[in-house]
């Protein structure tokens, strides 16, 4: 979750210097095709920024075809951008199809 | 016979491009090259008021390495490919991931994604094309790096290098964000590597500090332009402030923003309000979480009228101004007080603070998109019409309120002719705003589209008749937008290109600009 940041904090970044990308392995790391730690990462960081605000439709619990998940992600829909094999190869987009043709609804309805 | 490719680049034979294809997945991998209309589609989609027919790629590349860009664009000069560098390709509204003209390759920089350095003490980081801002976000967060991201609305799946690219725009104190860019590497279209700036010297450390070099300073002709490939790019980032305080004011009249932008330019010039402000039409409020055809069945543009019970009843204004306050405790609550004299003084606006507001989902979003935090919250808007047709009307104004109600008042009228609304902000900058428009429609509706199309069309005409110039454009109308610009820069622009890529490869037409 997103952390607020305090004086102290402020202080104490200040103290860490040149800071090298490399060595860390996080979730930072691993945002894109091949990087992805499995398929709840991807849900987590793309499509929940929409799907679970209400402002696209709720997409789990939904018994929908997994291959219609890979589809809608290529393709896009309507307003929701399509999303490329360098976002997300295709290996990776099946695993997401099937845990959103599984997953419960959120919140135990529907 | 028909091709086995979805499009072919504009003068290449299918022969030819068979060849070049095979070079690229010599130098990238099988799994790096895309032709197979299915993986292009993800390429193609567009919210434009334009066919698809016109941005259909031929296919797409995907290089890892700065290395790899320049041995793909020697195989592009070797066959005269012409290549649309993209980076984490969400130009949403501008023309997506797709190429501006059909047949073009798609350069798809995503795979180049590593944050390349940090610095928490200078406060700047050095990214590649296909870093995310998420992905920067939770870089800073896991590191404890008190250091904060301005970003676009779709911000967590767009990027820092592809939004600067185009000279985007956010909504803290660095909201300009090319303004707080420094220095790049850029691979150019004979291939070499250039370092703007202080890069260029061997064994410097002052690239990401100082943003200027020596001679002519050059990272302005990389940006809305097809001069080279941008490889990695600098920026500074803005220290964490001890404390952060968001307000709203809303105001209940349209007229109301000649008021309110003579009331606050001085606040902004001044740095009291320090950050990019946005004020926000009530259409753009209520479109990002209400549905259109739950207010209004009838046709043309949604009445005045209506709106204004939609005001009442939502109890938001008919402008709303989202502003921050960035600085210790004590530091906002000197530039607080003054802030509510001198909207007091005004005899105009509400001015509401986060607790005041509540739980309200548009001002949280604001208030996240104030301090760099992932939301993509403004995609609501697409609901308010449905149908995923977009396009940015992006006309800048001064910063003088009887500018702002001219620009509004034209465009309520022309987008009122071709029965659209007017979901507006003006993003303010020190002197300029940008009038951003979004044109809604239902892509899915063929007399729609043309409606938005030639609606867009009428907006460039009669806006560039009065001296309004538009800041940034989607790819089906950058020629007319570089005409209105005039024959002399586009004519130098064209001088440019020619002695930089003489074969014409890299995004013919972006920005207008052809060989
Ligand atoms: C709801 C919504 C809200 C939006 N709000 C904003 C906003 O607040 N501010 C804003 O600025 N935009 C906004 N946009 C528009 C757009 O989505 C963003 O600007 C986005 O950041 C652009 O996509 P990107 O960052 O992935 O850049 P890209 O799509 O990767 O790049 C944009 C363009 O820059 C050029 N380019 C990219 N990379 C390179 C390179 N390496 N070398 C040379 N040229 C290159 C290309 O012409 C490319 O088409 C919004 C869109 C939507 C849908």
């Amino acid at each position: 979750m997103k952390k607020k940041i305090n004086q102290t904090a402020v202080l104490a970044g200040i103290l860490v210097i040149g800071v090298v990308a490399s060595a860390i392995a996080g979730d930072a790391l691993a945002q894109a095709a091949g990087q992805w730690r499995d398929a709840n990462h991807v849900y987590s960081k793309i499509c929940a920024n929409c799907h679970e605000i209400g402002v696209g439709p709720v997409i789990k619990g939904r018994n929908l075809d997994p291959d219609y998940y890979q589809s809608v992600v290529r393709h896009g829909m309507r307003a929701m951008p399509a999303f490329r094999p360098t976002d997300v190869d295709d290996a990776m987009l099946k695993q997401v199809g099937e845990m959103l043709s599984k997953s419960p609804a959120p919140g135990g309805s529907k | 016979m028909p091709s086995k490719y979805i499009a072919l680049p504009k003068g290449v034979s299918e022969k030819a491009f068979d060849a070049a294809i095979r070079e690229y997945r010599e130098i990238l991998g099988e799994a790096n090259v895309f032709t197979d209309a299915d993986h292009l589609a993800s390429y193609s989609k567009i919210m434009i008021p334009d066919s698809t027919d016109n941005h259909t790629p031929s296919a797409a590349i995907c290089p890892a390495s700065t290395e790899e860009v320049q041995r793909c664009v020697a195989v592009c000069n070797k066959y005269k490919v012409p290549v649309w560098p993209i980076s984490t390709g969400r130009n949403l509204g501008y023309g997506s991931a797709a190429p501006g003209s059909r047949g073009q390759v798609v350069m798809d920089l995503r795979r180049m994604n590593k944050i390349i350095e940090v610095d928490p003490v200078l406060c700047t980081a050095l990214v590649e094309p296909g870093v995310t801002f998420q992905q920067l976000y939770d870089y800073l967060q896991e590191n404890k790096i008190p250091l904060w991201l301005s970003c676009p609305a779709p911000s967590s799946i767009a990027g820092p290098l592809g939004n600067a690219a185009d000279r985007g725009v956010g909504y803290t104190p660095y909201g300009e964000h090319f303004m707080f860019s420094c220095g790049m590497e850029v691979v150019m279209p004979t291939g070499e590597v250039l370092k703007t700036g202080m890069g260029s010297l061997p064994n410097s450390n002052t690239a990401q500090v100082f943003k200027w070099g020596y001679g002519p300073y050059l990272d302005g002709i990389f940006t809305q332009s097809n001069y080279g490939i941008i490889t990695k790019m600098g920026f500074w980032l803005m220290p964490a402030p001890p404390a952060f305080k968001p307000y709203v004011i809303r105001y209940p009249e349209e007229t109301d923003i000649v008021d309110i932008v003579e009331t606050l330019r001085p606040l902004r010039l001044a740095m009291i309000i320090p950050n990019a402000v946005v004020i926000v039409h009530a259409l753009w409020e209520l479109g990002s979480f209400l549905k259109r055809a739950d207010h209004y069945t009838g046709t043309g543009s949604i009445p005045d009228s209506v709106v204004k019970d939609m005001v009442t009843k939502n109890k938001v204004g008919m402008w709303n101004v989202y502003c921050g306050l960035y600085g210790s405790p004590e530091q906002n609550e000197v530039n607080w007080n003054i802030i509510q004299n001198v909207v007091k003084a005004s005899g105009k606006g509400e001015l509401l603070t986060a607790e005041q507001v509540g739980d309200d989902p548009v001002f949280k979003y604001r208030a996240d998109l104030m301090q760099g935090k992932m939301n993509t919250a403004e995609f609501g808007l697409y609901n308010w019409r449905g149908g995923g047709g977009s396009a940015w009307f992006a006309p800048v104004s001064q910063a003088r309120g009887s500018e702002t109600l001219k620009q509004m008042d034209m465009a309520k009228k022309i987008l009122g002719k071709y029965g659209f609304d007017y979901v507006a902000e003006f993003i303010v900058g020190w002197r300029d705003m940008h009038h951003i428009v979004d044109l809604l429609y239902d892509r899915t509706d063929p007399a729609q589209l043309k409606a938005a199309h030639d609606c867009f069309d009428e907006l460039l005409t009669a806006f560039s008749k009065e001296g309004y110039g538009t800041y940034r454009v989607n790819t089906a109308f950058m020629d007319k937008v570089a005409d209105t610009y005039g024959p002399v820069k586009k004519e130098i622009n064209r001088k440019i290109k020619r002695a930089l890529d003489p074969n014409g490869i890299i995004a013919p037409g972006k920005s207008g600009i052809w060989n």
